[in-house]
């Protein structure tokens, strides 16, 4: 049963082990609750097109789901590796795609390897079939004792909506009346892009899951949402990325298998706080990797982030906002996320945000909680020397910028900056750190070795005052 | 608390190809075969129904030799009329296994064999070509990650105290086939050579993480692994690194040395078939703190008090409280038995 937002007197959400209420206190009447959502364990049996797997990639990502295993007509493998390899991935949701017919005949070899592997499975996993009615009826034929369920084709957005509701169906699975933490941000982040009539980025990195969501001033929104975050989740990042990948962000020499052990007991450690400035930094360290990890992923499953990139507006929420420094939300989002534009950088450090977008995702109209603008950052790789204007309540500032430096110029009141190549005068209210010109190009390169790794991390953390003097 | 007797259930997932399972309702004991099976080969598909003329569902009905039964090369697997027989024959030596719904079948040459020991003295509640589930009744400790092959043993003890680590030169081949009982960190030198010497699984406060990747691959994340049974089995009590085990938890392992029990690594549990009055193991779970740097966790014995808001290194404030070392937040303190996995 679904309970009317209008009755909804406070908004649960869940976290790692604890549970915050939004607004705090004991409930006076019904509470929504917010969850993470269970993980769930997608296969796929795809035809001989190569978007097929693009396509169900996208959705997987935009549902949130884990895509566990891919066997396609035409992948070499025998019909035993195929059902072992099926029944090992033990999947929650089996999706069959085929667009073409002469995938009939592959498509029902592979239906008959999931018999084969997973038969006695319990529960036995549904079938979703994007394919011609006749393939769908001889995967039924092969498949009896598992459920079919027809699927528009994936690869248009209407197929990967539908993908994406049935995956967030499986994920809520016997949790009652719930709203999905994704499900809650993307409402959130569709209400601030109707609001600022503008495009909004909204970063979330929490223990479990790393969600990156771009909303339109026109209501369309994409998310990807990802199990590697910086808690429970912090060692599939390790896996996903390689430790040396996690380590290099790390502003002082450490031993690989002593972080290694850091992040495999953060993992099993739900809501551990980092005490110490290194745990800290760990924690920046793999929220980095997992935002751009997820980027990445989202890349290489179709989705076109140049309109990302270009969005006036990131707010970052989750661990990422609630780190202690401003500064330190700002240098991991500026880090990973390549914006090509001026850019306002917010953050939400309480759930408040999240809460309201999941009153939102329940139809119910937004009242956003005000979030904490950050800096602007102006994002720039200038053939030659440039200048950029800054102009605040104390007056102008002209800062001369040149290729790699990264600088941090502290602003008072109402800011407006011009930038060279651009008409778009990025302007704010109030900024708790101010305007901050990064000329350190893109991608980021880091020297591999220590010697020069340490002092050029040292260089850009002390720009932005990131770090407790510990670290230094 | 940390030790607890009673009626645990310990699954045990099935390879492909199983040929023998225990029935239900079968009693079992820890170490004795529970399942039994084959590994296959490439598959070649020969035509069922079709060949016969037969439709798929009327296959079965002809058909001399089921799925899952083993074939010779020639062997007729069907056969339909008198005088004017149609029979499908094997083309190779193996296994039939699996009939598809067309009514072709599958058959796969055996090149390997595998076995599924129990890991509880009990009773099996299912079974089926996926797992076999045993219950029954037996002490268990909980640890927070396992690796390796499910292990069944007596249990020997190889440390001087719960805060000693496990040294490879207190491991030998006179202690093969037992279940180890570690200190503080079982190091990757002590894990390697007591698969070296037969024995059967290392339990300890916490093992070195890196050390584990080396041993089962970069696969092997913090929630455990599960292997082949060419492996060593480790079970990690507290966490990664260094964890000295509390007095609780170590004190039973003592009393317990010579008891027969086993390592089921899906569920990360130690259980020991010892009687119920054995001793007086049920006891309070004790408090665990996790470092300030989460380099290791260690037993908070001391008496704990609260102390407010505390501002710690990373310049994070949050509620703590006090130990002999400091402040520590108090979300880095858990009860032994507290849940190790996040809510979903």
């Amino acid at each position: 049963m679904t309970t009317s937002t209008e009755l909804v007197a406070s908004v649960e959400i869940a976290h790692e082990a604890r549970t915050e209420r939004i607004p705090p206190g004991a409930a006076d009447g019904a509470v929504l609750r917010v969850i993470p959502g269970d993980d769930v364990r997608v296969a796929a049996l795809l035809g001989r097109d190569p978007q097929l797997a693009r396509a169900l990639a996208f959705g997987a990502l935009s549902g949130g789901a884990s895509l566990v295993a891919l066997v396609g007509t035409h992948d070499g493998r025998t019909f035993v590796e195929r059902g072992a390899f099926l029944r090992d991935a033990q999947p929650d949701l089996i999706v069959a795609l085929a667009t073409d017919r002469r995938d009939a005949d592959g498509l029902v070899e592979l239906a008959e390897a999931l018999r084969f592997g997973c038969a006695q499975q319990r529960p036995l996993p549904h079938i979703l079939v994007s394919a011609d009615e006749a393939i769908r009826d001889r995967i039924a034929a092969s498949c009896p004792a598992n459920t079919i369920e027809a699927l528009p084709d994936v690869r248009t957005p209407a197929g990967r909506e539908a993908l994406v509701a049935r995956l967030r169906a499986v994920r809520r699975r016997a949790q009652g009346d719930v709203v999905l933490r994704d499900e809650a941000l993307e409402a959130a982040a569709r209400a601030m892009a109707v609001e600022a009539k503008a495009d909004v980025v909204l970063l979330d990195v929490t223990g479990g899951a790393t969600s990156v969501i771009h909303a339109r001033p026109d209501g369309a929104v994409v998310g990807i949402h990802e199990r590697l975050g910086v808690g429970a989740a912090a060692d599939r990042v390790v896996a996903r990325a390689g430790l040396d990948r996690v380590r290099r962000w790390i502003p002082r020499a450490v031993e690989a298998p002593a972080l290694l052990e850091r992040v495999f007991n953060r993992a099993r450690w739900p809501d551990a706080i980092p005490a110490s400035v290194l745990a800290l930094s760990l924690e920046m360290a793999l929220a980095r990797e997992a935002i751009a990890h997820v980027l990445a992923d989202a890349e290489r499953a179709g989705m076109s982030l140049e309109a990302a990139w270009a969005a006036p507006l990131v707010v970052l929420t989750g661990r990422l906002a609630q780190l202690p420094r401003a500064a330190q939300s700002l240098i991991v989002a500026m880090d990973v996320f390549g914006a090509t534009g001026p850019t306002l950088v917010s953050r939400a450090p309480d759930d408040a945000l999240v809460a309201a977008g999941a009153l939102a995702a329940r139809g119910r109209v937004a009242t956003l909680p005000t979030i904490d603008p950050i800096a602007i950052v102006a994002e720039m790789w200038p053939r030659r020397s440039a200048v950029v204007r800054i102009t605040d309540s104390s007056g102008v500032i002209e800062e001369r910028v040149a290729r790699g430096s990264f600088v941090l110029v502290p602003t008072k009141g109402v800011v407006e900056i011009v930038m060279p190549g651009t008409t778009v005068r990025p302007r704010a209210e109030h900024l708790e750190l101010g305007v901050v010109i990064d000329a350190r190009g893109r991608p980021l390169s880091l020297p591999p070795r220590d010697a020069e790794r340490i002092p050029t991390l040292a260089r850009w953390n002390s720009a932005l005052d990131v770090l407790p003097a510990e670290a230094r | 608390m940390p030790w607890k007797y009673w009626r645990w259930s310990a699954d045990h997932p099935l390879p492909l190809g199983a040929s023998e399972r225990a029935a239900e309702g079968q009693a079992v004991r820890a170490g004795d075969i529970v399942a039994a099976g084959t590994t296959y080969g490439t598959p070649v598909r020969v035509a069922g129904a079709r060949r016969l003329g037969v439709t798929s569902e009327d296959l079965t009905r002809v058909m001399r030799v089921p799925v899952g039964g083993d074939v010779e090369r020639r062997t007729v697997i069907a056969r339909t009329g008198r005088r004017f027989a149609r029979a499908v024959s094997s083309p190779i030596a193996g296994r039939v296994i699996h009939q598809r719904a067309d009514g072709d079948l599958y058959i796969a040459p055996v090149v390997g064999r595998w076995v599924v020991r129990s890991t509880l003295d009990g009773e099996v509640t299912r079974s089926d070509d996926a797992c076999v589930t045993v219950e029954g009744s037996a002490w268990a400790l909980q640890g927070v990650a396992a690796y390796g092959p499910d292990a069944i043993g007596e249990i020997a003890l190889a440390v001087d105290g719960p805060t000693a680590e496990l040294h490879p030169s207190r491991i030998d081949v006179r202690l093969r086939d037992r279940i180890l009982i570690g200190g503080a960190r079982a190091t990757a030198e002590s894990i390697t050579r007591a698969h070296a010497c037969g024995v059967a699984a290392v339990v300890a406060g916490a093992a070195p993480a890196g050390g584990l990747r080396v041993v089962y691959g970069e696969e092997a994340t913090a929630s455990g692994a599960t292997t082949g049974p060419d492996a060593p089995t480790v079970l990690c009590l507290i966490g990664f690194g260094v964890a000295p085990l509390p007095r609780e938890v170590f004190a039973p392992l003592v009393a317990l040395v010579g008891a027969r029990a086993a390592v089921h690594t899906a569920s990360a549990r130690l259980f020991v078939f010892a009687p119920e009055n054995a001793g007086d193991f049920a006891q309070g779970a004790p408090s665990l703190a996790l470092s300030d740097d989460w380099l290791g966790a260690r037993p908070m014995e001391e008496h704990l008090s609260l102390a407010g808001v505390t501002r710690f290194a990373s310049e994070i404030e949050a509620d703590a409280v006090s130990t002999n070392d400091g402040p520590v937040p108090v979300a880095n303190v858990l009860a032994f038995d507290a849940p190790r996995t996040p809510q979903s």
